[in-house]
């Protein structure tokens, strides 16, 4: 092997994920962040720190001097949106997502059973799948997580999911928006296909576009049409459909949008 | 075919692993020869969106437009030898949509090796649609009867045309998403590394067996649905969902996994996306598939020229069919593929080929984790540790892994592999972890099937069980 001695490897490659690491620890970002009620503080720091052994006994705590829906909303909601953040900043990454969300999760099936009817008021209906003919499904499966965690009904159809079982689900739940996932080129057709559906049945309903073979051109391309490209980029674009944004506005401010601006 | 696992390794020492040559070369297709001397260039494609409507306009797609593009571009710059990969598309796995393909492929192949003299072959890399919920193994899946179209695939591929078979087996698939997705390393040493183990040591005899019947390569398998899926989600400098660490330890878990089709008779040339090569070369001496720097078309990479110091065909990530500048989409991105290639023979003539190799390894060792144990000297380590405990498929994986954290906490350590505070953490959380773990086979998938009881999709009758 030729000796690597004295090379300056500098010259060569700038490690950029070293260089620019954010120095800051999740608890001096969340410090500012967190709900200053004492009850609701621990509960979000319970969300913000993942600990899924502990979450049960402090909404539990909780729930006997606040109500449900405020544990839901100031404690644990609040604590997730802290998560969010951070993931925004790169302190965060994907598996603390996906652990605070399960731990939001948990916290909210305790407090809703103490809600009349049982269940909380989510934003709006959302249905995900995985393109017909098409298994990747990690991406959708990400994407689920995260919606659910900013508030959203999401009906998870699963992967390689019939384009007619989509547009029936549709009707049936009358989502916010859809979205499908596809890892191919050739199983990413079937998006244009449902979306033509709609418009054939006069369902308004953003079809949103998503996955590693699909790009924004693509998902432009039909009616009713928007694109995400990332998971955490999905809440963002619902909170603006939520508005009262249409598909054509959401393409028009899909820079702006993702960007959380 | 009797399973035979690795115990030995096939190179005496880390610095025989080299491009262009294994230990066990390859003749097969029209003239091509692979690990005998010199690179070979590998083109993977994938046919436009709307062309798989029908089986006319898909053979059109991959035949007419796709290989004959390939092969003028391979003649026009002097390639004296070219592999197509066509990696099926899902609606493949009807043979009145793939036959043609695979039949049209061979002919074009053969006509352009008659006409110019290019050596030529195609690789048919099928895919795997089990449903774990319905079941993986024959026999089960009584909905969509996955497993039976898997053999049915390979059959198609293999009495049409197909000069060397491959797959991207998905077992363990559903423990790598939750590992991965919740950075839990031991989920994937069970999924990946001893299910997935599990899972190629059932299909791949049979696999085996029908290349046999019709005189074709039984190539090889790559973790496509784990260790890639890890390294894409991994990304660039910008990305870090999952930390380079966590991505680089699964890659030498999915090594242990990913010989297990040699082990069961195949020869190789393994597949490519898992970037496992280098370490399953030292491991079986067989010509790898690799692939680096002409993968920016499908994901970022930072081994992109690491990746090319151990290869025996130097390939890309599917490439979309569309026009260029230039040409079409392949016609550019083989251009690329096929200089490279030059690159690497000129060497090996001008007896300059490990200079280049090192060149090549030096230019990436440090960009990362995962380039740091591809290295050739460390991914020899990690097969060492792999075939110091070949016959047991988990304690083999764990060795994989423990020894490629150990490479980079002492490539760290050591001030020559920078890591950021969140990849250290990773890292030291993953040795911790192996440390914990039990050190025979029975204690460790009790414990897994009861941690892992409650994943999305994990059904234990898939394995066996």
């Amino acid at each position: 092997m030729l000796s690597s001695k004295g090379v300056d490897f500098s010259k060569i490659l700038k490690r950029y994920d070293v260089e620019l690491e954010v120095e800051a620890t999740p608890e001096d970002m969340a410090k500012n962040l967190l709900p200053k009620d004492p009850v609701f503080r621990k509960v979000a720091e319970e969300v913000l720190y993942m600990r899924l052994k502990t979450i049960i006994p402090s909404v539990t705590e909780a729930l006997k001097s606040k109500d449900p829906l405020s544990v839901i909303n100031e404690g644990l909601v609040a604590g997730m949106e802290i998560v969010s953040k951070l993931y925004a900043q790169h302190v965060y990454y994907l598996p603390e997502i996906m652990m605070a969300a399960k731990t939001m999760e948990m916290g909210i099936s305790l407090a809703e059973k103490q809600l009349e009817g049982g269940k909380r008021k989510t934003k709006a209906n959302v249905i995900m799948h995985t393109a017909e003919g098409d298994v990747h499904d990690i991406g959708k499966n990400i994407a689920v997580i995260m919606t659910r965690a900013a508030g959203y009904e999401v009906f998870d159809m699963g992967k390689d999911v019939p384009v007619d079982d989509v547009v029936a689900k549709t009707v049936e739940v009358k989502p916010l928006f859809v979205s499908g996932t596809a890892l191919m080129t050739t199983t990413m057709s079937a998006f244009p296909r449902i979306a033509a559906k709609y418009v054939e049945k006069k369902l308004n309903v953003p079809f949103m576009g998503c996955g590693g073979a699909v790009n924004r051109e693509y998902s432009n391309s039909y009616d009713l049409g928007i694109y995400s490209d990332k998971a955490a980029q999905t809440p963002l674009i619902a909170e603006k459909l939520l508005a009262g944004y249409d598909w054509k506005r959401v393409r028009e401010e899909w820079d702006v949008i993702v960007r959380g601006e | 075919m009797a399973v035979k696992r690795f115990t030995k390794m096939a190179y005496g020492s880390a610095d025989e692993l080299i491009f262009g040559r294994a230990k066990n070369p390859l003749s097969y297709g029209f003239g091509i020869q692979v690990g005998a001397g010199k690179v070979i260039t590998e083109i993977n494609y994938a046919p436009r969106p709307g062309t798989e409507k029908s089986p006319e306009t898909l053979r059109r797609e991959y035949v007419d437009y796709i290989s004959k593009d390939c092969l003028d571009r391979a003649v026009s710059i002097g390639l004296p030898d070219l592999q197509l990969e066509t990696e099926w598309i899902s609606q493949m796995s009807e043979s009145r949509i793939s036959a043609p393909v695979v039949e049209g492929q061979k002919e074009i192949t053969e006509k352009y090796h008659e006409e110019y003299g290019i050596n030529t072959a195609v690789r048919h890399t099928i895919p795997d649609k089990r449903d774990t919920d319905h079941g993986m193994r024959v026999g089960m899946d009584k909905v969509n009867g996955g497993p039976e179209m898997l053999f049915e695939s390979a059959e198609i591929a293999c009495e049409n045309g197909a000069d060397v078979f491959s797959v991207e087996s998905m077992g363990g698939k559903e423990l790598a998403d939750y590992a991965i997705t919740n950075g839990d390393i031991v989920a994937f040493l069970f999924g990946v590394g001893y299910l997935g183990s599990l899972d190629m040591t059932y299909i791949w005899p049979q696999f085996v067996d029908i290349c046999k019947k019709n005189n074709v390569i039984p190539g090889g398998d790559t973790n496509c649905s784990g260790a890639n899926t890890s390294m894409f989600m991994a990304g660039g400098f910008l990305d870090n969902d999952v930390q380079r660490t966590f991505s680089a330890i699964t890659r030498a878990i999915a090594s242990a996994r990913t010989v297990v089709a040699w082990e069961c008779g195949a020869v190789g040339p393994d597949k490519d996306c898992g970037y496992e090569g280098p370490i399953c070369k030292a491991i079986g001496g067989n010509p790898t598939a690799q692939e680096g720097k002409q993968c920016h078309c499908a994901h970022c990479d930072i081994q992109s020229n690491l990746m090319a110091s151990t290869c025996d065909l130097w390939s890309n990530e599917s490439v979309e069919y569309h026009p260029e500048f230039g040409g079409s989409s392949v016609q550019c991105w083989l251009a690329t593929l096929g200089n490279e290639v030059m690159l690497m023979n000129t060497s090996i003539q001008l007896k300059q080929d490990k200079v280049l190799r090192d060149l090549y390894m030096y230019a990436d060792r440090i960009r990362g984790p995962e380039a740091y144990i591809l290295s050739y000297d460390h991914a020899y380590e990690i097969g060492k540790a792999i075939t110091d405990n070949g016959n047991d498929l988990y304690l083999r994986a764990k060795a994989a892994g423990e020894t490629a954290a150990n490479i980079i906490l002492e490539g760290y350590k050591s001030k020559e592999l920078p890591l950021t505070k969140k990849q250290l953490d990773v890292l030291e959380d993953c040795i911790k972890k192996f440390e914990a773990l039990p050190d025979n086979e029975d204690a460790f998938v009790e414990q897994c099937l009861e941690k892992y009881k409650d994943v999305p999709m994990f059904h234990p009758k898939n394995y066996g069980f």
